[in-house]
C-alpha cells in the first residue's frame, strides 16, 4: 500500500488520498488545499497542524518542543503519513502552539528533543 | 552643499542632514503566521503633511507567494558609492526570513508605486550557498551582502550571501566564520577595516518562537564579533555574558572616522558600547541598563526586550525600544561612555501605560524605528516577528500592527508622539496585517555607511 487517506477535520471533513513517501504539505497543496507554510525545512513552525488520529513520521522536524508534540502538533512540510490520519490544519489549530514563555515555563522534559531531559532520567 | 555630480546618497552625514524632508516611506507588512492566506507586501506610506493622503498607505506591492515573513530590507546602493556616478539608489532588497526568497523591488521608476523587478528564489540560494534565513542587507561599494542566519537546514551559524549589483548570486562573502556560533545583524566601518556582527540564534531555534529555557542551554547569542573586513574573517570576539544576552541591532557612528559603536542586548535590556582605545585595542562597556519591571499578574518582572536601537545622523542621540515594556527612549550620547536619558514616550507594551494612542489600540510594543535624516521625526511600528508576536501579544492577530510618529527635539532632547499621524494596519483591505521595518527613498539613519 503506498497511499493513505488524510481527513481535514476543520475543513468540513474533506478527505485526500496522499502518497506516503511525500511530505503532507506537498501532497495536500498539490490537491488544492490552501495551507500556511514558510521555510519548508521543518524549522519555522508556520505549517504546524494538529493530529487528531493517526501516525506520522516527522523525524526531520526541528521546530517543535516536546510540549507541542505532546499536544499533538506535527510539522506538515516534513511529516510523512504512516497511517490514515485526521488533522486540524492552519492557524485555527494553533490554540496551544504559542504560549507566553515568562508566564508558562517549560519543564526540562518539555524542551526540544536535543536539549530535553527524559522524564525517566530525572530524580 | 548638495552634490549633484555624483552617485547615490550624500558626501557626508552632515550633508545627509540637510536633505529635503522625506515624503514617502516603504514599510513591510506581513500575513505570515496571522491565519490570512495572503502574501506579505511592501506598503508605500504618504508622509507629506501637505498631501491629502498624508498618513495613509497609498500603494501595496504583494510578493508572489505566501509565507515569506518579510522583515528587514536594504538598498542596492547607499552613500558608500556616493563617488560612483554609475550607481543609483533604485532597488530595495526585501528578504523573506522564512522562505529565504530575496525580492528585488524597483522603487526608482515610480517611487509611489514600487514594482517587483526580480526574485532570487530561496531554493536556489540554499542550493548554491548552503544558506537560509536572510536578515540584514548592506551594500558594499557595488556589491551587496546579506547576513544569512542559518545553513540550508536552518542550523547556525549561517554566513553571508554576496550578490552582484545585477542581483546575481556571487556566493559566500566571508572567507571564514571562525568560531562564530550565531548570526544576526552587522555594520561595517571601512576606515577602521572593521565589521561588527551580532547574534540572535539558529533559525530552527528562534523561528518557531521563544522558549526562555533555551537561553540557559546556550541556544541564543551572547557574543559580538569584530571582523577583519578586508580579509573577510572574524578576528576578535567579545563574550558579553549575562550583560549581553541576545545582542541584536548593531550601529556604528555615522562619522566614518569614529570607532565607536553600539549594540542592543535584547533580553538583558542593556546597551553595549565599544570603541578602539589609544593602543588600537577594541574595548567594550555597558552604558545603559533597563531594569525589569514588575507586572501584577506575572511571577517574575518583565525584561524590556530591546528590539532595536538607532543613532541620529549626527551621532548625538541613541534611540531604543523596549518592546515588552512599551517605551521608546532617547539618550544623549555626545559622550558615548556616558548616556543621558533625555526623552521617553509610551505606546502599547505589557505594562499598560498607553494601550491606546491617537484613537488606535496599540497591540504589540514599539519595535522597529526609523529616524528622518534631520533627526526630527521617528517612525515606529509595533510587530516584532510573527511567532513572537503570537506569544506575547496574541490579540495582534485580530488588531494588526500600527505605525506612529514621534517628534524629537534635537536641540534640548525630548520626544512627543505626533497627535495627527497614525497608520492602522488593523484596517488593511485583506485583513489585519503587521508592520515592521521602514525605509525612506533617499536613505535613512540605518541604511547609509560612508567609506
Ligand atoms: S514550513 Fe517551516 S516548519 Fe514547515
Amino acid at each position: 500500500m503506498t497511499n493513505f487517506t488524510i481527513t481535514l477535520a476543520n475543513q468540513g471533513g474533506a478527505a485526500f488520498d496522499v502518497d506516503r513517501r511525500k511530505p503532507l504539505l506537498q501532497s495536500l497543496r498539490e490537491q488544492g488545499v490552501d495551507l500556511p507554510y514558510g521555510c519548508k525545512y521543518g524549522g519555522c513552525i508556520t505549517c504546524a497542524a494538529k493530529i487528531i488520529s493517526g501516525k506520522v513520521d516527522q523525524k526531520a522536524q526541528r521546530a517543535l518542543n516536546n510540549r507541542q508534540i505532546n499536544n499533538g502538533y506535527i510539522i506538515l512540510c516534513v511529516a510523512r503519513p504512516m497511517s490514515d490520519c485526521t488533522l486540524e490544519v492552519g492557524v485555527e489549530s494553533h490554540d496551544k502552539l504559542y504560549r507566553n514563555p515568562f508566564l508558562d515555563p517549560l519543564a526540562a522534559h518539555e524542551l526540544k528533543a536535543d536539549i530535553a531531559t527524559p522524564l525517566e532520567d530525572k530524580k | 552643499m548638495t552634490n549633484h555630480c555624483c552617485g547615490p546618497g550624500y558626501a557626508s552625514p552632515a550633508e545627509a542632514m540637510t536633505a529635503p524632508r522625506e515624503k514617502l516611506l516603504y514599510t513591510i507588512a506581513i500575513y505570515t503566521g496571522t491565519g490570512i492566506q495572503k502574501p506579505d507586501y511592501l506598503c508605500t506610506i504618504d508622509v507629506d503633511p501637505e498631501s491629502p493622503t498624508y498618513s495613509q498607505v497609498i500603494s501595496r506591492l504583494q510578493m508572489p507567494g505566501i509565507g515569506d515573513e518579510l522583515h528587514h530590507s536594504g538598498w542596492n546602493a547607499c552613500s558608500s558609492c556616493h563617488g560612483d556616478a554609475s550607481m543609483e539608489r533604485k532597488y530595495l532588497i526585501v528578504p523573506g526570513v522564512r522562505s529565504s526568497n530575496l525580492h528585488i523591488v524597483d522603487c526608482g521608476t515610480d517611487p509611489r508605486n514600487p514594482t517587483l523587478f526580480k526574485v532570487i528564489d530561496g531554493a536556489e540560494i540554499k542550493a548554491r550557498t548552503n544558506l537560509s534565513a536572510p536578515h540584514t542587507v548592506h551594500c558594499l561599494g557595488s556589491d551587496i551582502i546579506v547576513s544569512m542566519l542559518g545553513d540550508a537546514q536552518g542550523n547556525a551559524p549561517g554566513g553571508y550571501l554576496q550578490l552582484s549589483k545585477e542581483f546575481e548570486i556571487v556566493g559566500r562573502w566571508e572567507n571564514s566564520m571562525g568560531s562564530i556560533k550565531f548570526g544576526y545583524d552587522f555594520w561595517y566601518q571601512p576606515r577602521h577595516n572593521v565589521m561588527v556582527s551580532s547574534e540572535w540564534a539558529a533559525p530552527n531555534t528562534f523561528m518557531p518562537g521563544f522558549d526562555l529555557e533555551e537561553v540557559g542551554h546556550l541556544k541564543y547569542g551572547r557574543e559580538i564579533h569584530f571582523w577583519d573586513f578586508e580579509k573577510k574573517e572574524p578576528k576578535h570576539t567579545f563574550y558579553l555574558g549575562e550583560d549581553g544576552l541576545i545582542p541584536l541591532e548593531v550601529r556604528f557612528h555615522h562619522n566614518p572616522d569614529s570607532s565607536h559603536g553600539f549594540v542592543g542586548a535584547a533580553l538583558s535590556a542593556n546597551i553595549i558600547h565599544w570603541w578602539k582605545d589609544a593602543a588600537g585595542d577594541w574595548q567594550w562597556e555597558k552604558i545603559i541598563d533597563v531594569g525589569n519591571e514588575p507586572h501584577p499578574e506575572w511571577p517574575i518582572p518583565i525584561p524590556g526586550v530591546i528590539s532595536v536601537i538607532l543613532l541620529s545622523m549626527d551621532d548625538r542621540y541613541l534611540y531604543l525600544c523596549n518592546w515588552l515594556h512599551g517605551d521608546i527612549r532617547q539618550y544623549d550620547i555626545s559622550d558615548p561612555h556616558n548616556a543621558k536619558l533625555t526623552g521617553q514616550v509610551w505606546m502599547g507594551g505589557l505594562l499598560g501605560h498607553a494601550p491606546e494612542v491617537n484613537g488606535v489600540k496599540v497591540t504589540g510594543g514599539p519595535q522597529m524605528i526609523q529616524l528622518s535624516l534631520d533627526g526630527k521625526r521617528l517612525y515606529v511600528t509595533t510587530s516584532l516577528f510573527s511567532t513572537w508576536d503570537n506569544q506575547f501579544y496574541p490579540e495582534i492577530r485580530t488588531n494588526g500592527g500600527c505605525m506612529l510618529m514621534v517628534n524629537c527635539d534635537t536641540e534640548n532632547g525630548g520626544m512627543e508622539i505626533d497627535p495627527l499621524f497614525v497608520v492602522d494596519f488593523g484596517k488593511e483591505p485583506n485583513g489585519p496585517s503587521r508592520c515592521h521595518e521602514t525605509r525612506y527613498p533617499g536613505g535613512d539613519c540605518t541604511s547609509d555607511i560612508w567609506a
